[in-house]
């Protein structure tokens, strides 16, 4: 050793051995670098064997722990020495001090592609193995042609070789992009070809990096790496030294099929059966012994050949030939076999098709479960898992059941939510699933998260048959004598919904039941308190007639909660005790629970993707508030003699755990304002489900009967919509019939803007579509449904409007010829999942095709002469018209651009007004109109229309009664069907019939 | 009175228990093992000395090798207990002569367990007076009532001693010549910046003394501070004498000084124990005289070389002088060669503390010495971090001189024989902390 003959070293290191306490050590370490510092910086009279023992000193204090900043100059400087214990510890303490990004390198590249390309083996071998350790960027760039070529030059010993296809591979490793490899498939085949198993580990490992790079170079080196295989199966030509147990190098078997497996398959037949054969031959090779070494190395093998299997998708005998040796090896007693063999197990149901083969297996697996070591009682439950089905899910669950007795904590939970996934995927029949998540309950009742109890009530809610039979195991679960929490929760739950249906069985009349449930009271906790009220709510509901004893029992519950400190249980308590004594109103308030759409199971949700997507979260959120923002919205407006909207209340209400009240008041508040704020929902998780528990597709129904009074005019088809648009939709539409600009529609979500701009015939309309919520609305649509009489062009509108963004779609309108309809704009969008669709009325009306002019009385009157008769004339008296004074009448008709010419007629009574009509039939059109008042009596009027057209005339004399008569009544029928006139046009006496 | 403790334990730095006392029965006896995983495991050890777990207060503080673990559960007095857990240990270093560590609580258990018992009561702390505790609880095996040979001096008796007036002397004592010795011992703390202004500068003084008197004398002590002699000269109504007086902050006094006499007359007097013990303490802010000053020039020119010099000198009398000045002037880290010129003592380069050390066995006053030292460093792979230039300290020791200006005016010493007493004074100077930033 080098160590030999320095004396000074060896003394330092005795001394620093001999140390008490770190302390000393310290002084003594500070002390020598003090001495070397004071050395180095001497240059004269330092030697060539000082430099190495003071390097070596350093490399010591080094690799005690110490700070070494100084002297890289000396280590790297010995790298150039000639001899070879000072390049030795050169290149030994700069690849121990120095890492790849110190600029100090870079000095030593030179000497370093000297020794590489040198003739010395040692030289290269020490230079190779420094760049190995600490190759940069800088190495690779100016040293990987010169190692390229040391792997494949024919003058190499294999221990230059060795070292050189390591070198190569770190170098390629850090820096993949300066290693140039093209080409390099030939001489990969070539090293591949190697007889000596050293290289040969070598350069496959160097293979192993080059194909997981970019396998499709490299076919032609797939044969040469069976034949290693096979020639290693074989055991032919393996020398003593790379034999491990009497396995041949299980290294370089690992490793070339680890490399096979970066080919996506194997196509040619002689390979593949080759290959086949070898692994067969590894398959039924494998044995347990004794000897550990022995064991892992050849499992190993084994493994990885497992590996190789799966991957090539080979035939089903072989599978199952696999199958069947996992089988045997989870039977075995060495805990890491068996942990193998049930990891690769389940990893084999996932890739391939044996699940029957397994199945087999069953058996043994669940034995596993109850293996002392608690990894592979996991694998043993992922296995188990993974493998059920239809077939076998019943016994599994109940095996897992079982098991939820015993387990250890930690896996509990993993375990409740596994068993509770099972049941409800491959549930045979629904009693048979709540019979198990109510054991469930029962026996991991910590364990059980909300999420399993609310799908359970979820279900039973869905299932009529299905809730006497839950009610009744609800109630023989409260008979035991401490129950869990949880299971208080879901019993009193499915008790106050559903126990009149056992009212006839013994001991479960409301009044027992109370009792029983009442019983459990002091021992729960706060949210559970909240849940009992609603309970007893519901019982005293159900109890009918109303029993005196119990009410008053309960009503004394009420009033004591009343002021609990909590506020959830004190609104409860106050609510629930104003509602009951409302008598038989309670009946439709506290109905049962309307059905809950089908969603996705939050269970198998949560199980599968723990990191949901934010913005789906998120939505999800929102959506929930705003479920339960519409309950309260509506009940809002309508006082509680409404029942209907307080059945929603209730309902919302009653799953609810934490504070939900709160989230109704401040929606309540955003509401009012018109803006939908971004109020997060304290309880997040269990809002969201809610809506596991969430409202009713009914609900809408009930909304429609009674806003109908109030929103007469809403339109088409906005009924359907649970979404309602909190601004008054006819008024703004007829605001935007005199106006240009303004919101057409607005929801908590959307909010629609219109622009116009009209010229002629012609017009052009932008809708701003607006998201006001924090996350995108998709599947937008807009179609217009045009009227014969307008051409409409929409441009597309997008999917999807990101959060709070505007977007515009610009309409362009033609009017064709005079009409009243209206064209409708169906708008629709999904927020969340709901999907709100409204349709609207563009206002693109007949006064939008008006042009004013003002005409004197040498313009007007001729006109009037000229078009004298009927179809072009029409005249009409109009009755029960709005009471107005001549001012505002006139306003009216200026604000429909219908200019009034004052002065013209000369009674002041009458008015006289003239306008421009465009249309493509008709081109521009003159318009007259005249309308006599009678100041005795101002609800009638006679209206005089006449223009070019008759169709124009009719129009318009209809669209000015509609304006002079109807605003703002509120019993007009929406204009759906305009041109279904009730009145014939020709028959002015029919006419006028028809309006009184 | 306050309780100071339920419970008192010895621990070794494992946590083992050495030796553990219960006083009260409202602590488990498990508690030590709570000690052991939530304080002494963590790295909360030694952050705060007092900590809560469970509903039990833990007062703890390391001596040596020993951790000392007061337990209570009740709201107890800290100061009390922490103060006991000194007197406590000072009694048993009296006891053990010198050294308490493991070794020695392993070699005294049945004397500490005998002290235990009587220095705390129910969790009460009682008499800790060495003197006191000598007298009963001795160290010699107990004389045979049937042995012969008579006692060689006789049994005090300790009961009275014990509930006495003057509790810290023993009665009869006789000496052939009767001595006091006084000592006033001042050390000085510094911060000076590298400019020459102060920046804090405080003197912290002790009186120790040493009797050898007979009988019950009764010692009266004069010093020339501003209150005594303020009160002195209007009690003898004459006019105060001109002269250097100072002003004594935060005194504190052995628990002989007769306070009542303290704060009506301003005199310290006292009857005092037998042997050494300490009389007073001070501390003093203003007027300080500083005994050395000191002028560094640190000049880093580039990256590899440095130029040091600094001046020192003495400002105390030309006739005193300092013993043992150590100069410890600081350098970076990667320090290599240094050549050092001093005009008198001998300056050195420490690797193991990074500064220059500069030695002066014996430092005139009224003098000044210089040190110019050239320093090369070396170069460095890592990143070139500045040198954070800690301050240089100094250590020194002046005897004779004190930086307060406290002297001693007069000792009177009183006794009823009448007998002539010899009074020694010494003064002596010590550094603090002295430092100077650079």
């Amino acid at each position: 050793m080098a160590l030999s003959g320095m004396r000074g070293l060896s003394v330092f290191i005795s001394e620093i051995r001999n140390c008490q306490n770190k302390e000393q050590e310290r002084l003594r370490v500070d002390k020598e670098l003090g001495h070397i510092r004071n050395r180095f910086k001497n240059e004269k009279g330092l030697t060539v064997y000082d430099k190495k023992k003071y390097v070596w000193k350093m490399l010591y204090i080094f690799m005690l722990g110490y700070d070494v900043d100084f002297g890289h100059m000396e280590a790297v400087s010995l790298i150039s020495a000639p001899k070879y214990p000072e390049k030795q510890v050169g290149y030994l303490v700069t690849s121990c001090l120095l890492n790849e990004n110190h600029d100090f390198l870079r000095l030593a590249i030179n000497t370093v592609r000297n020794d590489i390309i040198g003739r010395n083996e040692t030289f290269q071998c020490l230079a190779l193995t420094l760049v190995g350790n600490i190759g940069g960027r800088d190495f690779a760039e100016s040293l990987a042609p010169d190692v390229q070529k040391l792997l494949i030059s024919s003058s190499c010993r294999p221990l230059v070789k060795k070292k050189a296809a390591l070198c190569l591979l770190r170098l390629f490793r850090k820096n993949p992009d300066v290693v140039n490899v093209d080409g390099w498939s030939d001489r990969m085949s070539q090293l591949l070809d190697e007889r000596n198993l050293g290289v040969l580990t070598s350069s496959m490992s160097l293979f192993v990096s080059l194909v997981s790079n970019n396998h499709e170079a490299y076919w032609s080196c797939l044969p040469k790496c069976v034949k290693v295989l096979e020639r290693l199966a074989r055991n032919q030509d393996v020398p003593q030294e790379y034999t491990y147990y009497g396995i041949p190098s299980p290294w370089l078997q690992v490793k070339t099929m680890r490399a096979l497996q970066y080919f996506p398959t194997i196509e040619d037949p002689n390979t593949r059966r080759a290959l086949f054969e070898v692994l067969q031959r590894v398959l039924m090779g494998t044995d347990v012994v004794k000897n550990v070494n022995k064991n892992n190395a050849s499992h190993a093998v084994l493994f990885e050949a497992l590996a190789l299997v799966m991957h090539l998708d080979a035939e089903k005998e072989m599978m199952s030939q696999c199958v069947a040796l996992l089988g045997k090896f989870i039977a075995v007693r060495e805990p890491n076999i068996r942990y193998l063999g049930l990891e690769n197990m389940t990893r084999m149901l996932m890739v391939t098709d044996v699940q029957e083969i397994i199945k087999r297996h069953q058996a043994q697996i669940i034995t596993s479960l109850k293996d002392p070591d608690i990894s592979i009682r996991r694998r043993a439950l992922d296995l188990l898992y993974a493998m059920c089905d239809i077939s076998n899910a019943k016994d599994i669950v109940e095996e897992l059941l079982q098991y939820l007795g015993t387990a250890e904590f930690t896996m509990r939970e993993e375990l409740a939510l596994k068993a509770a996934i099972l049941a409800e995927k491959f549930a045979p029949d629904l009693s048979w699933y709540v019979d198990v998540i109510l054991q469930l309950i029962d026996k991991a009742g910590d364990f059980v998260s909300d999420d399993i109890w609310f799908r359970v009530v979820q279900f039973v809610t869905n299932n009529e048959d299905l809730q006497p039979y839950a009610a009744l195991k609800a109630r023989e679960y409260l008979d035991k004598p401490a129950i869990h929490e949880t299971m208080m929760k879901v019993s009193a739950y499915l008790l106050g919904e559903y126990s009149h249906l056992l009212a006839r069985r013994p001991g479960c009349s409301p009044k027992e039941i109370f009792s029983i449930i009442h019983e459990k009271l002091p021992t729960v906790s706060t949210p559970t308190i909240s849940i009992l009220l609603s309970t007893y709510a519901k019982i005293l509901m159900h109890s009918q007639p109303p029993d005196p004893e119990l009410q008053n029992q309960i009503w004394a519950i009420f009033s004591k909660y009343e002021t609990s400190i909590d506020a959830e249980i004190q609104q409860r308590a106050v609510e629930y005790f104003a509602l009951s004594k409302k008598g038989a109103a309670l009946m439709d308030i506290l109905a049962e629970m309307p059905k809950f759409p089908e969603r996705e199971s939050s269970l198998i949700k949560k199980a599968e993707d723990t990191e949901a997507d934010t913005a789906e979260l998120s939505a999800i959120k929102s959506r929930a508030q705003q479920q339960a923002s519409n309950a309260l919205v509506v009940t809002d407006q309508h006082p509680a003699n409404e029942p209907p909207q307080v059945t929603q209340l209730g309902m919302v209400k009653i799953p609810s755990i934490n504070n939900l009240e709160n989230n109704h008041v401040d929606q309540e508040v955003t509401q009012t304002n018109g803006i939908m704020g971004e109020v997060e929902p304290q309880n997040g998780d269990i809002l969201g489900d809610l809506l596991a528990i969430e409202g009713p597709p009914g609900v809408s129904g009930t909304e429609t009967l009674t806003e109908e009074g109030a929103l007469a005019l809403a339109p088409v088809g906005e009924l359907e919509n649970a979404v309602k648009p909190v601004i008054d939709i006819a008024e703004r539409f007829r605001d935007l019939c005199v106006k240009d600009s303004g919101v057409l529609y607005e929801d908590p979500y959307v909010q629609i803007g219109i622009k116009a701009e009209w010229r002629g015939h012609q017009g052009r309309l932008v809708l701003f579509l607006g998201n006001k919520t924090t996350s995108s609305l998709d599947s937008v649509h807009a179609v217009i449904l045009p009227p014969s009489h307008l051409k409409l062009e929409l441009s597309s509108v997008p999917e999807i409007i990101p959060p709070r963004a505007q977007v515009q779609c610009p309409l362009e309108v033609v009017n064709l010829c005079p009409s009243r309809d209206v064209a409708v704009l169906d708008f629709s969008y999904k927020f969340g999942t709901t999907l709100v669709d409204n349709k609207l009325r563009l206002p693109a009306v007949l006064n939008k095709f008006f042009h004013p002019v003002t005409l004197s009385a040498e313009e007007f009157f001729p006109q009037w002469r000229s078009l004298a008769a009927p179809p072009l004339k029409l005249q009409e008296v109009v009755r029960g018209v709005r009471v107005m004074s001549l001012g505002e009448m006139t306003n009216l008709l200026n604000s429909l651009k219908l200019i009034v010419s004052p002065g013209l007629d000369p009674n002041a009574n009458n008015l006289v007004a003239s306008t421009t009509f465009y249309s493509e039939s008709t081109q521009s059109m003159l318009c007259l109109v005249r309308i006599e008042t009678d100041p005795a009596d101002r609800t009638q009027l006679r209206l005089t229309v006449a223009s070019g057209d008759s169709t124009l005339t009719f129009e318009l004399k209809e669209f000015i009664k509609e304006q002079l008569v109807s605003i703002p009544a509120a019993s007009r029928p929406p204009v759906l069907q305009p041109t279904i006139q009730p009145i014939s046009s020709s028959d002015p006496g029919a006419l006028l019939a028809g309006l009184l | 009175m306050p309780v100071s403790a339920s419970a008192i334990y010895f621990l070794n730095l494992r946590g083992d228990v050495l030796i553990n006392r219960l006083y009260r029965d409202d602590v488990g006896g498990n508690m030590v093992d709570a000690f052991r995983l939530h304080i002494m495991q963590t790295k909360e050890l030694g952050t705060c000395p007092v900590r809560q777990i469970g509903g039990c207060s833990f007062f703890y503080m390391r001596i040596s090798n020993v951790y000392i673990v007061i337990v209570v559960s009740s709201n107890a007095n800290v100061a009390c207990a922490f103060k006991f857990v000194v007197e406590a240990v000072n009694l048993f270093k009296s006891y053990f002569g010198g050294a308490f560590d493991e070794d020695a609580i392993r070699n005294n258990f049945v004397l500490i367990y005998e002290l235990l018992d009587e220095i705390m009561d129910f969790g009460y702390p009682q008499n800790l007076s060495p003197e006191m505790l000598k007298l009963y609880i001795t160290q010699e095996g107990v004389r045979s009532p049937f042995s012969s040979k008579s006692a060689d001096k006789p049994v005090p008796n300790a009961t009275l001693q014990v509930t006495g007036a003057v509790g810290w002397r023993r009665e009869g004592l006789v000496y052939k010549k009767n001595e006091v010795f006084l000592d006033i011992v001042e050390s000085v703390n510094l911060l000076m910046s590298s400019k020459g202004s102060v920046l804090r500068c405080d003197v912290t003084g002790k009186i120790l003394m040493k009797c050898f008197l007979t009988g019950m004398p009764d010692l009266k002590l004069g010093l020339n501070d501003k209150i005594g002699l303020e009160k002195e000269s209007e009690l003898k109504s004459r006019p105060t004498k001109s002269g250097k007086t100072i002003e004594l902050d935060d005194v504190t006094f052995h628990q002989c000084v007769n306070l009542t006499r303290f704060n009506s007359e301003k005199t310290v007097s006292f009857v005092p124990p037998d042997g050494e013990f300490e009389l007073m303490k001070y501390r003093i802010t203003e007027g300080v005289n500083l005994p050395f000053r000191v002028l560094p020039t640190i000049k880093e020119l580039g990256r590899t070389r440095m130029e040091v010099n600094v001046k020192v000198k003495s400002v105390f009398g030309a006739k005193m002088f300092a013993l043992g000045v150590v100069i410890k002037v600081p350098v970076p880290k990667q320090t290599a060669k240094t050549s050092c010129q001093v005009t008198s003592g001998r300056a050195k380069y420490n690797a193991s503390m990074d500064c220059l050390m500069w030695k002066i066995r014996k430092f005139p006053g009224q003098t000044e010495s210089t040190l110019s030292a050239e320093v090369e460093l070396i170069s460095t792979i890592a990143e070139k971090k500045s040198w954070t230039r800690p301050p240089i300290q100094m250590e020194f020791q002046v005897p004779m001189f004190t930086a307060s200006g406290l002297r001693v005016r007069f000792l009177k010493v009183w006794e009823k024989s009448g007998y002539n007493t010899v009074e020694w004074v010494r003064y002596i100077t010590k550094a603090g902390s002295y430092e100077i930033r650079c």
